[in-house]
């Protein structure tokens, strides 16, 4: 039996900032409902430790998770040149939009901009459908 | 090499795929749908070739024609109490003013997405509370540009290329290579601030206000300090280099202001610019989809407000609770029309059954993750490309432009005429 198997995989918190991409945007257009759109936009951009220290390879799903809802993404190391830990990058869409905060105060302005979730690796779950 | 004669007849088009509204697209027509598509970016591209070409209409998630739509459409409306309009940010001139108008007539709550995103700056930008100016100013005169929590590189692809940073300008004819400095401002190294090189200025999560107040410190010839320790070395380069321009433009993003509590600070800088810096400084708000600031302009012109209202009895009432997040959780709107806007992709989870509770109209010219969920679903013709109208330049200039093709697909403006005609 797979001892690996009865320890919990490790967690860590995050703040999600969320970004616009091009790349993204064109496959919106061409097919919101489409493969590229999807690869495009639910995905996290972890530091390279932080990804480490989660046991994940590239590519592989991860589990956020918050007070307001859960979403299963791809999970891949940023490319940014200074270490983020704890800060991770995700494009603005739907699946981003699933964690976000509804408390806003009563400003009519939810906080797309920082999330704050918990990461862990999904052990192979598939990206969350979109369905209502 | 073209003749002259044929030179003459080219025909240019609008691409509506972002508030810049790029005046200068040629097309190729193939069976009735554009095939080719010269001089617009990726984005543009994409844009222009998303056109289904056909009419549908779907009531209850079944097609139907035209008339059944139409009219279950303006019985829904007829049928509730408080009714929500919602979206137009990607719609023309005509089409928002007929909206307005179809408020009025309904008594409805009417915003749209710079509810959460571009409303305040743009409030203020109406009230004049500081300096702007057109793109072709920037163009023609800019020396410094800043982009601050804004990536034109992604939202605005040939904004650089087109105004900003590369071109030659009236007044810049050795364009960026030696009279242009462009500077981003970001939390991460975006796209743009790749492009801006060593004048880029990496602020933590956050600190974004506490940047500016610094700035403003290092320009009035004070120590500037930040809590996050930014070397004062380099914010007095920066405020140097501020002051040193002779026509400045600080681009504001979304990203900006999700950072900032309130717009104070910013005021505040650009107040100080124009004091300490050696010319003029402007701001321009990157507002993204095509025509935000004619639904801004629009209603303001119509009713004092930017966003937010609510028609009642001939006067209008604003404020948060008739924002579209809001009225949403407050249960207060009894149906929705949502025209060009897909609030199922772009708003939280929780918001989002608040609005699956309630009868749905969408008019978009794409099949949408709301458009799927609605009791009615219109698909209109794509502005500039099936539809002809106008809209307004993230600068505030008037750009008209004439459909690629004519289509059987009816416009946003004539479908909500046929709404209102219905009642």
């Amino acid at each position: 039996m797979d001892f690996g198997s009865f320890l919990s995989a490790p967690e860590l918190k995050l703040k999600i900032v969320t970004y616009r991409d091009i790349f993204q945007n064109k496959a919106l257009i061409e097919d919101r409902f489409g493969e590229e759109y999807i690869a495009k936009s639910a995905l996290i951009k972890l530091d390279s430790v932080d990804l480490k220290n989660l046991s994940l390879k590239k590519g592989e799903t991860v589990i956020l998770k918050n007070s307001f809802g859960k979403v299963v993404v791809k999970a891949e190391a940023s490319d940014s040149e200074t270490p983020h830990r704890g800060i991770a990058y995700m494009p603005n869409s739907p699946w981003s939009n699933r964690l976000v905060s509804t408390e806003t105060g009563g400003t009519g302005v939810p906080r797309f901009k920082e999330i704050e979730a918990t990461v862990v690796s999904a052990k192979g779950e598939k990206i969350t459908e979109l369905e209502f | 090499m073209l003749s002259e004669g044929e030179q003459m007849e080219k025909e240019y088009y609008v691409c509506t795929g972002c508030g810049l509204l790029c005046e200068d697209i040629e097309t190729e027509l193939e069976k009735r749908a554009i095939s080719k598509v010269y001089t617009a970016c990726r984005v543009g591209v994409a844009h222009m070739k998303e056109n289904p070409g056909t009419a549908k209409f779907w009531v209850e998630g079944k097609n139907t024609d035209e008339a059944t739509a139409i009219g279950k459409a303006a019985a829904l409306l007829k049928a509730a109490k408080n009714p929500l309009i919602f979206g137009l940010d990607n719609s023309t001139n005509e089409a928002q003013k007929k909206a307005i108008e179809l408020a009025k007539k309904l008594n409805a709550t009417l915003d749209d997405s710079s509810s959460f995103s571009f409303g305040p700056l743009m409030a203020a930008l109406l009230q004049k509370k500081f300096k702007t100016c057109s793109l072709d100013e920037v163009r023609d005169k800019a020396d410094v540009s800043v982009f601050w929590g804004a990536d034109p590189s992604d939202s605005h692809p040939r904004q650089l290329s087109k105004f900003a940073y590369f071109p030659r300008g009236k007044e810049k004819q050795r364009g960026w290579e030696e009279e242009r400095t462009a500077i981003a401002i970001d939390i991460r190294k975006t796209h743009t601030a790749k492009i801006c090189g060593n004048e880029f200025y990496q602020v933590p999560l956050g600190g974004d206000a506490e940047f500016m107040e610094a700035l403003i410190a290092g320009l009035s010839g004070k120590l500037p300090k930040t809590s996050y320790k930014y070397p004062p070395k380099k914010l007095l380069e920066l405020a140097n280099l501020l002051k040193a321009a002779k026509f400045g433009v600080i681009f504001v993003g979304q990203d900006l202001l999700y950072s900032l509590e309130t717009l104070a600070p910013l005021f505040r800088l650009m107040d100080t610019l124009n004091e300490k810096a050696k010319g003029d400084f402007f701001l321009i708000p990157l507002l993204e989809a095509y025509n935000m600031r004619g639904f801004n302009e629009n209603l303001f012109e119509e009713t004092g407000f930017v966003n937010r209202v609510k028609f009642e009895a001939g006067s209008v009432k604003h404020g948060p609770e008739y924002s579209v997040v809001e009225s949403l959780k407050a249960k207060a709107v009894d149906a929705a029309l949502i025209i060009g806007s897909d609030p199922l992709a772009n708003l939280p989870y929780s918001i989002i059954k608040e609005l699956l509770e309630i009868p749905l109209i969408t008019i978009d010219p794409c099949e949408t993750l709301t458009s799927k969920k609605a009791q009615v679903s219109i698909r209109s013709g794509v502005s500039g490309v099936e539809a002809g109208g106008s809209a307004l330049r993230i600068d505030g200039v008037r750009v008209a432009f004439k459909p690629v093709f004519e289509s059987k697909c009816p416009s946003d403006e004539e479908i909500l005429l046929k709404i209102m005609e219905a009642f």
